[in-house]
């Protein structure tokens, strides 16, 4: 474990204590926070701080995707009342990929529809071969258990998003303008820089329901997956892995 | 460039336990018999007594076995049938949206539900019914909708009784949030928190229906273990929300309903079993 390790978790158990102050426990997990993305007081500020995002205008015919986050709900039922169709993955990714067309969404369930449980309802599943024909993603929206003042994000600690961006990445799938953003409360905003590892994605954006922050940095490599990485982890039993394996594809370029 | 994964093979008492546990799962359901020695499993299996000491160790910790000192190792009646169940159901289980298809978790919805649900709702119990019980489990989300939009009172625990009881009045909720309310993600934002210090103002319930992991034919109420179920009972019957004579329905899949007389320890004893197929009032169990 290193030093970096250390700092990490000491950040995420001393936010966990301040977040259960605001945070709204799950379904399932009640508050155990190693286990989902908090929904929290004010997400629905941070909705239309996203909603109010120069990316989101801007993005033509690029697509979003949405992470199965608690605090993204509010998010995800303002793009299905305003008939923006979107790309989640499902929890711990392990259905892969679901994808939304607000025209299956009856009038008024909007909010049922953005919830894990409404959205299992309406959106169907997409294999990684059928996303790879579309077009790339403009726009990515994480939560997190916190973020730091240099775009370090730190989830649950198994690290899905990270994992999900690199294989859209290997499927050609983010683009260099993608924009990455991470919505989080203002108690899970670290005003510090942290050491990024080298599968961590750094975001672009971190909103909060009081802020919209730029975060500065060089630019973003391009992602891939950590092959190495793989064995023995949750990600190696995945079907989208194994998909992802047998898929004919140009293999990603070596720098 | 794409590295396929090294294998790790399975450390010998581990194939020695999964060989054990489809051994014991491939036993009729009302075989009572311990285990076979230590000294037979090593013929059987050619492996030390370490090995298959630590195998029987992990079948114990994990509940499928009993070690009892002096006379034996014996079957859990309750986790065999668990287990033989939730084989059968993954066949028509449908994902939880946190727990995909890992069947300790939860208990699934399945396919052909809605004829077990319509059991239900033509029972003159239910039509007549004001508030209702109905668990937190996939397989009655859709019965909990039902009962919200005929306007009935809902009493359901959260998931786990984390968070204690929500009480939902269906005439109080408007018809577009119906369907939200009716899962365990809205549940909460509709209903009302009933903790033990607020039950007694509940009504009493008029129909109390579950799901199960396994039910038998002569009522046996077998849940995932956790025993919620029962501590949900003993909390309202304590404060007389629920008591012998409310009707107490499981509905479940045709392959989850148990006709062997096994010994099981029941959460709750079942009136009737409501399956996509039948309608099974059951025997009282014999003890």
């Amino acid at each position: 474990v290193s030093a970096a390790d250390d700092l990490t978790e000491l950040y995420r158990e001393r936010i966990w204590r301040e977040l259960q102050q605001v945070a709204r426990p799950d379904s399932r997990f009640h508050w155990d926070f190693s286990r989902f993305i908090a929904d929290f007081e004010g997400s629905d500020l941070c909705a239309q701080r996203v909603l109010a995002l120069a990316a989101l205008r801007d993005l033509g015919d690029s697509r979003i995707f949405v992470t199965p986050d608690n605090c993204l709900e509010p998010l995800r039922a303002e793009l299905i009342r305003r008939g923006q169709p979107f790309v989640m993955s499902t929890y711990g990714i392990v259905r892969g990929f679901l994808a939304l067309d607000p025209a299956d969404v009856p009038a008024g369930e909007a909010r049922y529809a953005a919830t894990l449980d409404g959205f299992d309802r309406y959106a169907r599943p997409v294999l990684l071969a059928e996303l790879a024909r579309g077009r790339p993603f403009g726009l990515l929206v994480t939560g997190g258990s916190a973020v730091s003042r240099n775009g370090v994000r730190f989830g649950k600690g198994h690290g899905y998003f990270d994992f999900e961006f690199a294989v859209l990445s290997e499927l050609g799938l983010v683009t260099d303008t993608a924009v990455v953003v991470d919505v989080v409360h203002d108690c899970q905003y670290v005003d510090d820089d942290l050491a990024a590892e080298a599968h961590d994605v750094p975001v672009d954006l971190v909103v909060t329901p009081t802020r919209t922050l730029r975060v500065e940095g060089p630019p973003r490599a391009p992602g891939r997956v950590h092959w190495e990485l793989l064995p023995g982890t949750e990600f190696d039993d995945l079907e989208i892995v194994a998909e992802l394996r047998s898929l004919d594809r140009p293999s990603t370029p070596t720098i | 460039v794409l590295v396929p994964p090294p294998s790790y093979p399975a450390p010998l008492y581990d194939r020695v336990r999964r060989e054990l546990e489809r051994t014991i799962l491939a036993l009729p359901l009302v075989d009572a018999s311990p285990i076979p020695p230590e000294p037979k499993l090593m013929e059987q299996f050619g492996v030390s007594r370490g090995t298959v000491r630590r195998a029987i160790a992990e079948l114990a910790d994990d509940g499928l076995l009993r070690v009892e000192q002096g006379r034996g190792t014996y079957v859990n009646h309750d986790e065999r049938i668990r287990r033989v169940v939730r084989e059968r159901l993954a066949a028509v289980a449908l994902p939880d949206s946190r727990f995909d298809l890992d069947l300790k978790q939860f208990v699934p919805d399945f396919a052909g539900r809605a004829a077990a649900e319509a059991r239900v709702t033509e029972l003159p119990a239910w039509r007549d019914a004001r508030t209702v019980f109905l668990a937190p489990d996939n397989s009655l989300e859709q019965l909990r909708l039902q009962a919200l939009e005929a306007g009935k009172k809902l009493l359901v625990p959260t998931y786990g009784m984390r968070r204690d009881f929500v009480l939902l009045d269906g005439a109080g909720i408007a018809a577009n949030d119906r369907p939200l309310a009716a899962t365990l993600d809205g549940m909460e934002r509709f209903g009302r928190r009933i903790d033990a210090t607020t039950v007694a103002s509940v009504d009493r319930v008029d129909v109390f229906a579950t799901g199960a992991t396994a039910v038998t034919t002569d009522g046996r109420h077998i849940g995932s273990g956790w025993r919620f179920l029962a501590l949900e009972w003993f909390l309202l019957e304590q404060e007389g929300i629920v008591d012998d004579a409310v009707p107490v329905v499981a509905v479940v899949h045709d392959c989850q309903v148990i006709d062997e007389p096994v010994q099981a320890d029941p959460d709750c004893i079942v009136d009737l079993i409501a399956t996509p197929t039948r309608l099974i009032p059951c025997s009282p169990p014999t003890p």
